[in-house]
């Protein structure tokens, strides 16, 4: 899942590139959620006593349980969700997917040791190793959302790889996934503990790309070659090679090809198959639906269905499904917020005083050329003093005055 | 360095308790001119900014020009110390890491320190663009804070709308619904502040409540307020404070979810041309 030890390197590195906020500050955006990963988490947490919900004939119901949930809470707080799910997964990755499978079958057999052990801890712990999402799940999951009016889209490879383009062409805000292969996908904007249980209290993580990629000093195909190097889903490591060599190696020679070349081969012998050429194709020319034909709406959910379908079906308590839909409804009919951004474009920073010495503001963007950058403040206050013949500063006043118009003059906040 | 005498702490108190609701931290920007401040929540959903000019202080200094993040909370608190009549200093060092302020009694019997700690703050600005707003309404700042704080019972947004005749306010809750109106008015007699509305065109947007109560926290600045509108452009709630200068909130309004008002009776799911086993 993903690529080790991403999340470290990025805090010791990057760390502007990750904001915490609470879920609500996310009102109004359209987060492109992948459905793998969101239903695997829901079959692992949400449980009764360690087991699985399940209905009365033994089948599983968590993931139908956590999804209705959390959606409708997500919807609540304003945020618009869209699933995407998995679809082939591409070559490479059978190596990966391979070992998932042992891991499971190994926990199996964990399991039922702790069985005969009688150790209820271990036999949890075990039960859980063995989690996987299977294509019935994943049809359960879509013809719930399709009852809730929430839109899902069916990626023709990776759903992180769907949910990258569809950021870049601002199809969707940002990518609520907890797998890191998102960013070398390309993910503008990463989010994390999306789906996590709210009772946990966990806020939002989120993940700026291109402070990620200028923090570690990098571009971004040098950011795609590093994260091979790391060690992702469809390749290979080289032994010893660690997420600190491979910044090393990706910083000193540029790319994989010419830091292999340089690499001395009898300390850090090549794995058998090592093609980092095909991880990196996917990764960067990954088979994705044209974000332009992708048309997200959402609709009202569908009450009787929907108990039909939870009640009728799945045994969910009928009262509280109904009470759900009822937010559900009640989410699409407030109007949403909108955000001072929409209005007078994208914020400069400025930075406090005893942050180091610096033109003054910051300017992000173009911003802050444009003609009137709060003028009222300062026109007024330069107005006012010229008028007054400034008496009491006794001091150079005079000189601050016609800067104070000028946005992007304005002296640096102190020497250091 | 920076040096700015307040007369009366009652001021200096009821601006950082005007601020303080939207946001923990801020920069405050001292120059020649006076002092300024601009800051937003942490949804962007919101802005204040404020200017005092110097020449209304007794004492004004201001060698090179400051930006001084400041914990707001711990500001308030240190002002709690200080009776409204006291006098407070704010002294800042050019090259410092800290704000000094200095409390003096009325009597002058009974000098306070504190030194404040300032904070490396990246703080993110808008250049707001002064508009001429189409709708404008000058009323009672209580009046208006009573306004809020009533709607609030009913529901979490409110409709404002400007005519020539007056301003109502109107929520709708899930239950229940209401509205106030303000008649054009004038000014009453000396006391009291009427309603006053200027208006180029009738306007009518949605605003969030909680951050119009919020801005109300700014009402003993001062007895009027003037809540501006245009189209497509958020809310001013404009406080002058005397002739000092001004406070001034902005709020981006409340937008209908088209797709929710088009897709209504639509089918829920827009899966795309590729989505094959659909269920149903």
């Amino acid at each position: 899942m993903g690529i080790k030890h991403l999340m470290q390197v990025i805090l010791e590195n990057a760390p502007d590139a990750v904001v915490e906020n609470p879920v609500p500050s996310y009102f109004g955006r359209v987060i492109g959620i992948d459905a793998s990963m969101a239903l695997y988490q829901f079959l692992i947490a949400v449980r009764v006593e360690g087991q699985q919900l399940t209905n009365d004939k033994g089948e599983v119901t968590s993931h139908l349980m956590g999804m209705f949930t959390r959606t409708t809470k997500m919807m609540a707080a304003g945020l618009r969700p869209v699933y995407v799910f998995d679809g082939r997964p591409p070559e490479a990755k059978q190596n990966e997917l391979a070992r998932r499978h042992e891991v499971r079958e190994d926990a199996k057999e964990k399991e039922a040791e702790a069985k005969e052990a009688g150790d209820q801890a271990e036999m949890e712990r075990f039960s859980r190793r063995q989690v996987r999402v299977n294509q019935q799940h994943c049809d359960e999951a879509k013809r719930l959302l399709t009852l809730m009016g929430i839109p899902y889209i069916e990626a023709p490879g990776e759903a992180e790889a769907q949910c990258a383009a569809l950021c870049r062409a601002g199809k969707i805000w940002a990518t609520g996934s907890e797998d890191m292969d998102s960013l070398c996908f390309g993910s503008p904007i990463l989010l994390r503990n999306l789906t996590f249980s709210e009772a946990r209290k966990l806020p939002i993580r989120e993940v700026h790309l291109d402070q990620v990629i200028a923090g570690l000093g990098l571009t971004m195909p040098q950011f795609v070659d590093f994260c091979i190097l790391c060690g992702c889903d469809y390749c290979g490591t080289i032994k010893g090679i660690g997420e600190k060599n491979a910044l090393k190696l990706i910083k000193r020679w540029g790319t994989i090809e010419q830091a292999l070349e340089h690499l001395d081969k009898t300390k850090f012998p090549l794995p058998e198959s090592f093609n980092y050429q095909q991880a990196r194709a996917l990764f960067q020319q990954p088979e994705v639906l044209d974000p332009a034909r992708v048309d997200l709406r959402w609709g009202q959910p569908d009450e009787e269905g929907l108990v039909q379908f939870l009640v009728g079906e799945k045994q969910f308590a009928e009262d509280r499904v109904r009470a759900t839909t009822a937010r559900l409804r009640a989410s699409k009919q407030t109007a949403t917020q909108s955000r001072l951004e929409q209005f007078m474009g994208p914020p400069a920073i400025m930075t406090s005083c005893s942050a180091p010495p610096g033109p003054w503001p910051m300017v992000q963007g173009p911003i802050v050329l444009t003609p009137s950058p709060f003028p009222p403040l300062r026109q007024q206050a330069g107005a006012a003093a010229a008028e007054k013949g400034n008496k009491k500063a006794r001091t150079s006043a005079k000189g601050a005055k016609g800067a104070a118009k000028a946005t992007a003059t304005k002296p640096a906040a102190k020497k250091r | 360095m920076f040096e700015c005498l307040f007369e009366q702490a009652s001021l200096l108190k009821k601006i950082c308790e005007a601020i303080k609701e939207l946001t923990d931290q801020a920069c405050f920007e001292v120059s020649g001119t006076g002092i300024s401040l601009q800051a937003m929540d942490s949804s962007h959903v919101s802005l204040v900014s404020f200017l005092l000019r110097n020449e209304h202080f007794s004492q004004f200094r201001c060698d090179r020009n400051l930006t001084l993040g400041l914990n707001l909370k711990m500001i308030t608190k240190i002002l709690k110390t200080a009776g409204n009549e006291d006098r407070v200093t704010l002294r800042a060092e050019d090259d410092g890491d800290h704000l000094v302020m200095v409390i003096e009694s009325k009597t002058g019997n009974k000098i306070s320190s504190y030194e404040v700690k300032m904070l490396d703050i990246d703080q993110q600005a808008f250049g707001v663009n002064e508009t001429d707003y189409k709708a404008s309404t000058k009323m009672s700042s209580e009046e208006f804070q009573r306004i809020c704080h009533d709607l609030l019972v009913v529901g979490d947004t409110v409709s404002i709308e400007m005519t020539k005749d007056g301003i109502t306010f109107s929520v709708s809750g899930t239950e229940t619904s209401g509205c106030i109106t303000c008649r054009q008015s004038g000014t009453v007699d000396d006391e009291s502040v009427g309603t006053e509305i200027t208006l180029q065109e009738p306007m009518n947007l949605s605003f969030a409540l909680k951050f119009l109560n919020l801005f109300t926290k700014a009402t003993p600045l001062s007895n009027s307020v003037s809540i501006e509108m245009s189209a497509d452009q958020p809310l001013c709630i404009h406080y002058d404070i005397g002739d000092m200068g001004n406070i001034r909130y902005f709020l981006a309004p409340k937008i209908d979810d088209e797709e929710g008002a088009g897709a209504a009776g639509a089918p829920a799911a827009a899966p795309t041309e590729a989505a094959g086993g659909d269920d149903e």
